[in-house]
C-alpha cells in the first residue's frame, strides 16, 4: 500500500519535472500534438468550495484522456474576478483554462461598478459543466413551510445570503420584493455560514445551493420552502419552485470551462472531447448526484446564449422591482 | 453498554494495518508542511485529494485528519526557532518560544510544546468521544452578536499580552484592525483601500503579514545587529524540559486544554482565540507577569496546548453537524463528498465506523506525533547552530517563496518584503508586532459580526445585552477592561491616603 | 542569557516622527472612510468601521506625541542600517524579476549577495550554499509540492 503511494508521488514528481518550466516563452505549435505539457485549470474560489470540487472531480479523468497532467490552481478573489483577469492575460494556447462561475458573468455585473465587471463574451467557452439550484430554507422554529406562511406572518424577517452580488441574494430579493415582505438581507461569507445562521435561528431564512443544504434538509434541521429552479430538481421533488408559487425568480448557479479569447479551434475541440469523456465517467456522475448538481454539458455557443439571456433577464427584473444588488438600498 | 460498542468497533477500524499506515503517513506529511511557512494544511490536503480517490472513505479521512493536526505540531517549530509563525494560532507561541530559543532553551520550548500539544490533543479527543453530540449545538448558539462580543474580548486580550508600552500596543492593534478592512466590502460591494489593485480585492492574507513582520523583520534587524556586536549563536543547553519545567507548565497545559476544546468548537477563529485566551489567562494569573515575553515556559505551554485541543474539537461541528469550522475542515468536507459520504447530522448513525474510526485514529496520531517530535526536537535545535550569516538568506528565501504558495500570487512576495521592512522599523521604534497581527486576524471577524448584528437588531445596540451568551461575554469584557484600571486607581488612592494621613476622608 | 545589550536609544525626535506618521495614517484612513460612506447604525456603511479605527489612531498618535519625552524604547538609526537597505533592495529586485525569468536565477543571486557581501562569507562557501539552497528549494517546492511558482526548468 505504502509503496503504491510512494510510487504515485514519485510519478507526480517526475511528471512535473518533465513538463519543464512554466514561463510559456516557447510558443508551441498547437494542433494535432496538443497537449504537449500540463494543462492548468484556474479556480476563482478557495480550495474546498463547490467550484473547486467540480474542477478537481473533472481534472482527474480529463488528464487520463489528455495523457498529460491537469492541475487545479486556486486564485481566489473578487468572486472569481482575479482568476478571470489572469485567464484573460494568459496565452491563448489552451494550456490555461478556468472553471468559470455563471454568477460572475450574469449577476456580479449587476452589483459592481462597470469597470470591475467581467464580460464572458471576451472568452472562448470550451464546454458547459453543470447547474446548481438554490433552495430557500427556514429554521423550523419560525413555523414557515411555504412562501404564503412568510407573507401571512406579516412581520419583518431577516434572510441570510451567501454574499453580496450572489445568486443567493438575487433570488431572495426577487422573491421578497414580489411578495411584498419587509425583509432585511444579512450577507455571510459563503454557503456554510449562511446555512449555519439559519440552523441556529440567527436569521429566519436563507437561500443556499442545494448540495450545501441537502443533508440538513434530510435531517429535518431546516425546512425547504421553495427552489429557484426552472422545474422541480430531481433531488428535491416535493418542494415547489418559486415559479409554481407564482413568483418570477428563476436563479441558478452555472459553471463552464473557459479558455482565453483566440485559442485555436482544434485545441478547444480536443479539450471539449476530453471533458466529454470525463462527464461520462460513473464516478463523476456519482459526484454530481452527491452534490445535487444538474448536468449542463452544452457546447460553447449554447452556453453563451444561456448566460447572456440570464444577464439580460436579471437586469430587467432588478430594474422592474427596484432592487439594488450592491447592498446600498 | 450498547452505546460503547461503536466506539470499540472504531478502534478495530484504526488498528487495521492499512489505516495505521495512512495515519502515520498523514501525520508525517502534516508535520513537514507545518514546518514549511506558507503552504497550510488546507492547501496541502487539496493537493493530495486525488491521491485519496482510490482509498476507502475512513482511510482517506484518517490520513487527511492526520495532516491537519500534524501541521499544528510542526508549526511550533518554526515559531520557536525562526520566529516564523506559519498559522495564526501559533503567533502567540512566538512571544515566549523565540525568547526561550535566544536564551539557548529552544529544546525546552519545543519539548514542552510537544508535550502540551499531545496532552491538549488527547484531552480534546476524550472530551469529543464523551460529549460530542451534546456540545455540538453550542456552535449553533453563536450568532453574529456572540462573535462580536467574543472578538471584542479577543482584541482586549491582544492589548494585554503585549510587553511594550500600552500606547504603542494599542497603536499596533489599531493598525492591524485597519489592515483587516482592505478589500471588497462584505456588505456593500465597494472596494476599500485597494487602490484599484485586483490582488487586494479579497483583502490581505495573514501569512505575508505574519511572516513579514515577525520572520523577515527579525532577519533584517539581526542583519544590522550582527555588524554592531559579534553575536555567537545561542548555545543549546538542556534539550529536555526538566522536572521543574514540567511542574511549572502543568497548570498551563490543563487550562489551555479546556479553553482550546471549548473555543475550537466555534466555527471561525476558534483556534486563534483559544491560543490568545490561554496565553492571556496565564499571564494574568502569574505572580510575576513581567516574565512573559522573556521566555516564560507557561507562555509556550498554554497556547500550544490550546491550539491543538482546538484543532481536534473543530472536527465536532463537521462530523456531528456537517458544518466546516475552518478552511481545512471545508476541504475535508469536500473529500468526504467525493467519497460519497455527506457530512451532516446523520453521519454518526449512518456511518458509525467512519465517525469513530476517524476519532479514534486521532489518539494514535497524537501518540505517533509525540514519539516522532521528541527525538526531532534535538535535530531541529541544531538549526540554531548554523551561523546566522548562512541561516539568514535561506530563511529569507523560504519566506519569500512560501508567501507565493499561499495564493499563487507574486504580489504576495512583494507584501512580505513590505511587511518585513515595516517589522524592522517597528522593532527599531519599539512597537511589538504581536498586537498588529492578532488584531488583523480578529479585525474582520469583529467588523463583519458587528455589522451583521446591527442589521439583525435593526440598529439597536441594546440587542447585545438581551441575548444571554453575548451579554455574559460583554460582562467579561467589562470585567477584564475595568477591573485592572479600578485596582490601579484604588492603589493610587490608598498610596495617596498613606502619604497624607490627615486626608479629607 | 545571550541577549546583547540594546543599541543606543533614540531621542524624543524619533518618537515624535513616529507619532506624526501614526496621526497621518489615521487621518488618511478617516478621509478614505468618509469618502466610502459611513451610513447609520441600522444600516452601517462601508466607511463606518475604518472611520472609527482611523479616529482611534489619530488619538493614540496624539497621546504618543504627548508622552514622547518619557519613552525610551526606540533605537537610534545608525549607519549599519544601510545593510538593511541593501538587503531590502535585493528583495525588491527579486520580486520584480521573479515573474519574468523564473525563481531560480533570482534565488541564487539573492543568496549569493547576502552570503558574500552582507554576511562576509568566503567566495567558495557563498557559491556552494547559494546553489545548493536553490536546488533544494526547486526539489521541495516545484518537485515535491507542485507549487506553480514561475520556474525555468
Amino acid at each position: 500500500m505504502r509503496s503504491r503511494v510512494l510510487g504515485a508521488s514519485v510519478a507526480t514528481v517526475l511528471a512535473l519535472s518533465a513538463c519543464g518550466g512554466n514561463l510559456d516563452d516557447s510558443a508551441s505549435d498547437a494542433g494535432s500534438t496538443f497537449p504537449e505539457r500540463a494543462v492548468r485549470v484556474l479556480v476563482g474560489q478557495d480550495a474546498g468550495g463547490s467550484t473547486d470540487l467540480i474542477a478537481r472531480a473533472l481534472a482527474e479523468p480529463a488528464s487520463a484522456d489528455l495523457k498529460k497532467p491537469v492541475t487545479v490552481l486556486n486564485k481566489a478573489g473578487a468572486n472569481g474576478g482575479v482568476a478571470a483577469k489572469e485567464l484573460a492575460g494568459a496565452e491563448a494556447d489552451g494550456y490555461t483554462l478556468m472553471v468559470f462561475n455563471g454568477s460572475l458573468a450574469y449577476i456580479t455585473p449587476l452589483a459592481v461598478a462597470a469597470d470591475e465587471a467581467v464580460d464572458i463574451n471576451g472568452f472562448e467557452v470550451v464546454t458547459g459543466v453543470s447547474q446548481d439550484d438554490y433552495v430557500l430554507v427556514a429554521n423550523p422554529k419560525t413555523g414557515f413551510k411555504t412562501v404564503k406562511d412568510i407573507v401571512d406572518a406579516k412581520r419583518p424577517i431577516t434572510f441570510a445570503t451567501t454574499g453580496v452580488g450572489t445568486g443567493s441574494q438575487l433570488c431572495q430579493e426577487l422573491l421578497f420584493a414580489q411578495a411584498s415582505v419587509d425583509a432585511t438581507a444579512v450577507p455571510f461569507n459563503g454557503g456554510a455560514p449562511a446555512l449555519t445562521a439559519a440552523l441556529g435561528g440567527q436569521v429566519d431564512v436563507a437561500a443556499v445551493q442545494l448540495g450545501e443544504g441537502q443533508s440538513q434538509i434530510k435531517a429535518g434541521k431546516v425546512t425547504p420552502i421553495v427552489t429557484f429552479a426552472a422545474e422541480r430538481p430531481a433531488y428535491l421533488p416535493d418542494t415547489p419552485t418559486a415559479q409554481e408559487s407564482g413568483y418570477t425568480a428563476l436563479v441558478q448557479q452555472s459553471r463552464a470551462i473557459v479558455a482565453p479569447k483566440g485559442a485555436p479551434r482544434e485545441t478547444l475541440d480536443r479539450l471539449r472531447a476530453a471533458f466529454q469523456k470525463a462527464f461520462a465517467e460513473q464516478k463523476y456522475k456519482d459526484f454530481n448526484a452527491q452534490r445535487s448538481l444538474t448536468p449542463n454539458e452544452v457546447d460553447g455557443a449554447t452556453l453563451l446564449r444561456q448566460w447572456n439571456a440570464s444577464r439580460d433577464t436579471y437586469r430587467g427584473l432588478i430594474e422592474k422591482y427596484k432592487i439594488d444588488l450592491s447592498g446600498k438600498s | 453498554m450498547d452505546s460503547l460498542s461503536p466506539v470499540l468497533d472504531g478502534f478495530a477500524v484504526v488498528l487495521e494495518p492499512k489505516n495505521l499506515l495512512y495515519c502515520l503517513l498523514g501525520v508525517v506529511i502534516g508535520m513537514l508542511i507545518g514546518v514549511l511557512p506558507g503552504l497550510g494544511p488546507a492547501a496541502t490536503i487539496a493537493i493530495l485529494l486525488p491521491m485519496t480517490f482510490g482509498l476507502e472513505p475512513v482511510t482517506s479521512i484518517i490520513m487527511l485528519a492526520g495532516i491537519f493536526y500534524g501541521a499544528q505540531y510542526g508549526g511550533t517549530i518554526t515559531s520557536v526557532l525562526l520566529r516564523l509563525p506559519g498559522e495564526a494560532s501559533s503567533v502567540v507561541t512566538v512571544f515566549d518560544g523565540h525568547a526561550m530559543a535566544r536564551q539557548g532553551r529552544a529544546g525546552t520550548a519545543l519539548g514542552i510544546a510537544a508535550i502540551g500539544s499531545f496532552t491538549g490533543g488527547t484531552l480534546s479527543i476524550v472530551a469529543l468521544t464523551l460529549v460530542a453530540p451534546f456540545v455540538a449545538g453550542f456552535a449553533l448558539d453563536f450568532g453574529p452578536p456572540e462573535y462580536t462580543a467574543l472578538a471584542l474580548l479577543g482584541i482586549l486580550l491582544v492589548a494585554t499580552v503585549s510587553n511594550g508600552g500600552k500606547v504603542k500596543a494599542l497603536i499596533a492593534a489599531a493598525a492591524g484592525l485597519l489592515l483587516a478592512t482592505v478589500g471588497r466590502d462584505d456588505f456593500i460591494s465597494v472596494e476599500r483601500f485597494t487602490f484599484g489593485n485586483l490582488s487586494l480585492a479579497d483583502g490581505l492574507d495573514f501569512v505575508p503579514i505574519a511572516m513579514g513582520l515577525f520572520g523577515l523583520g527579525e532577519i533584517l534587524y539581526n542583519l544590522e545587529e550582527r555588524h554592531r556586536a559579534t553575536q555567537a549563536p545561542a548555545a543549546v543547553t538542556d534539550v529536555w524540559p526538566s522536572r521543574a519545567d514540567l511542574r511549572q507548565a502543568s497548570g498551563a497545559i490543563g487550562r489551555g486544554g479546556v479553553l482550546g476544546f471549548l473555543l475550537g468548537i466555534l466555527p471561525g477563529g476558534g483556534a486563534v482565540l483559544s491560543s490568545l485566551a490561554a496565553y492571556a489567562w496565564e499571564k494574568r494569573r502569574a505572580r510575576h507577569p513581567e516574565r512573559f515575553g522573556h521566555g516564560a515556559i507557561e507562555g509556550v505551554a498554554a497556547p500550544e496546548t490550546a491550539n491543538n485541543a482546538a484543532a481536534t474539537s473543530s472536527f465536532i461541528p463537521l462530523l456531528s453537524l456537517g458544518i466546516p469550522a475552518n478552511a481545512t475542515m471545508a476541504v475535508i468536507f469536500g473529500a468526504l463528498l467525493i467519497q460519497g459520504v455527506t457530512p451532516g447530522p446523520q453521519l454518526v448513525t449512518e456511518h458509525p465506523e467512519l465517525f469513530w474510526g476517524v476519532v479514534n485514529s486521532m489518539y494514535l496520531g497524537n501518540v505517533l506525533l509525540l514519539i516522532m517530535s521528541l527525538p526531532l526536537v534535538g535535530l531541529f535545535v541544531r538549526i540554531l547552530r548554523v551561523r546566522p550569516a548562512i541561516l539568514a538568506p535561506i530563511t529569507a528565501l523560504i519566506t519569500l517563496i512560501g508567501a507565493y504558495t499561499v495564493r499563487n500570487d507574486v504580489f504576495d512576495i512583494g507584501l512580505v518584503v513590505f511587511f518585513g521592512v515595516l517589522g524592522y522599523l517597528m522593532k527599531k521604534t519599539g512597537f511589538d508586532p504581536g498586537p498588529l497581527v492578532l488584531a488583523f486576524v480578529l479585525g474582520s471577524l469583529l467588523e463583519t459580526s458587528l455589522r451583521r448584528s446591527l442589521l439583525l437588531f435593526d440598529g439597536n445596540p441594546a440587542g447585545f445585552l438581551t441575548r444571554p451568551i453575548s451579554g455574559v461575554l460583554l460582562a467579561c469584557f467589562l470585567l477584564v477592561a475595568v477591573l485592572p484600571a479600578a485596582r490601579t486607581l484604588l492603589h493610587r488612592r490608598r498610596a495617596h491616603l498613606d502619604r497624607v494621613p490627615s486626608g479629607n476622608e | 542569557m545571550t541577549e546583547p545589550e540594546r543599541p543606543p536609544a533614540a531621542g524624543a525626535a524619533t518618537t515624535l516622527v513616529t507619532a506624526a506618521l501614526v496621526v497621518v495614517l489615521g487621518g488618511a484612513a478617516v478621509a478614505g472612510a468618509l469618502n466610502l460612506g459611513v451610513g447609520s447604525a441600522s444600516a452601517p456603511g462601508p466607511g463606518m468601521w475604518p472611520a472609527l479605527v482611523g479616529a482611534a489612531l489619530v488619538v493614540l498618535g496624539g497621546v504618543l506625541a504627548a508622552r514622547a519625552r518619557g519613552t525610551e524604547d526606540a533605537e537610534r538609526f545608525t549607519r549599519t542600517g544601510l545593510l538593511v537597505l541593501a538587503a531590502t533592495g535585493t528583495m525588491v529586485v527579486f520580486v520584480a524579476v521573479v515573474g519574468v525569468i523564473g525563481f531560480e536565477i533570482p534565488t541564487v543571486s539573492l543568496a549569493f549577495v547576502w552570503l558574500r557581501f552582507l554576511g562576509r562569507e568566503s567566495w567558495r562557501l557563498s557559491a556552494i550554499v547559494s546553489v545548493a539552497a536553490t536546488a533544494a528549494f526547486y526539489l521541495l517546492f516545484v518537485g515535491a509540492l507542485g507549487v506553480t511558482i514561475p520556474h525555468l526548468f
